[in-house]
């Protein structure tokens, strides 16, 4: 990669050659050093796809939070949107070291709640309010998903979060 | 970038863009190893452009979920490897600037990622170039403008046979025989002192 004292500019127009792609190649290299994708995030993303013979509507995360608690573990609340409802949880630590999450719904309403988790998957209802609460969570990945109000209503499903 | 040099070795285009339809095609029937290989072969594109368009790296990561659990609703209308990567990089297009809209904290310009040379540190693909040629390469980058920083980051990212589909998406020109290097690529070219013909002075 030496300066070279002639030669014209290189041109915008022309179509990309060999160098081109070897430099783009190096870019990526370069990149990819610089700032890795998480190595396990492709493993999260196929945990959320298990889901995928459900008719589901997917919840977007919207806001998260880290709110002050007492002691050093801090709390988070997360919101979640989708096209029918809004699910905000708050998440805990415990002093067992599994997580407590706090939930409600908006709208309120009562509904079958699904924490699945990489072990298995607790299963909790919502009160006419829309709260609901898991006291005891594995930490790790876990994913939410509100079970339809009847029987051929969509689930809406949240994407995978860290506990 | 010595031309005497061996290239990097990647799957010949016809082989990889029908590998990929392959495994679109079993994914579609619900083969969950098929769309996780899709999952680890497209995701790393998508992480770069969601930074690029500057994400954090937990916005970068929920970003990815969306788009992939959306994917799932949009599968069956995709044919191809280049449908496919079209499709994934416009959406994440459109989350990350969804995102970033929404009002959440947006990154300022990361002006320290290229005061030091990146470790590609070990099992990186075999290094054709020297350490002084990467971190002259480094350094060109860092001197063009963020804009062309961005679209360099992302168009590295995408698979060969599929820059047809996705360079018109990404802003990169397109000619009448294909995409063009565009002014980017030439301004990059131009600080690494390689001529038109590709080759070193």
């Amino acid at each position: 990669m030496t300066h070279s004292d002639a030669g014209g500019r290189p041109s915008a127009e022309q179509s990309l050659d060999e160098t081109d792609f070897r430099l783009l190649d190096e870019i990526r290299e370069l990149f990819q050093a610089a700032d890795p994708m998480p190595a396990d995030l492709p493993e999260r993303i196929r945990f959320s796809l298990a889901l995928r013979d459900l008719e589901v509507e997917v919840a977007r995360l919207v806001e998260q939070e880290a709110v002050a608690a007492r002691g050093q573990e801090q709390s988070r609340t997360i919101t979640f949107d989708s096209d029918s409802m809004t699910i905000m949880i708050r998440i805990d630590a415990n002093r067992d070291g599994t997580a407590r999450v706090d939930g409600w719904l908006a709208p309120p309403q009562r509904r079958e709640i699904e924490m699945k988790t990489a072990a298995d998957s607790l299963s909790v209802a919502s009160d006419e309010q829309g709260r609901f609460a898991f006291a005891r969570v594995p930490r790790g990945t876990a994913q939410l998903v509100v079970r339809p109000a009847e029987q051929e209503g969509r689930s809406v499903v949240t994407p995978a979060l860290i506990l | 970038m010595d031309d005497r040099k061996p290239v990097t070795v990647r799957a010949s285009q016809p082989e990889r863009s029908e590998r990929i339809a392959r495994l679109v095609s079993a994914a579609q029937k619900g083969d969950e190893d098929a769309l996780g290989e899709i999952v680890t072969e497209f995701s790393p594109m998508l992480w770069h452009i969601a930074r690029a368009a500057g994400l954090s790296t937990g916005d970068a990561e929920d970003v990815l979920q969306t788009v992939w659990m959306r994917l799932l609703a949009h599968l069956d209308g995709i044919r191809t490897s280049a449908a496919l990567a079209g499709w994934l990089v416009t959406t994440t297009k459109r989350e990350a600037w969804r995102v970033r809209s929404a009002g959440r904290k947006q990154l300022p310009a990361d002006t320290e990622l290229f005061t030091a040379l990146p470790d590609p540190g070990p099992g990186s693909e075999e290094q054709v170039i020297t350490d002084d040629q990467r971190r002259a390469l480094w350094l060109a980058i860092g001197r063009l403008s963020e804009r062309c920083q961005e679209l360099l980051r992302v168009i590295a990212f995408v698979p060969r046979p599929d820059y047809a589909a996705v360079a018109a998406e990404l802003g990169m020109p397109v000619g009448s025989i294909g995409p063009t290097r565009g002014r980017c690529l030439a301004k990059l070219r131009a600080l690494l002192g390689i001529d038109p013909e590709g080759s070193l002075a």
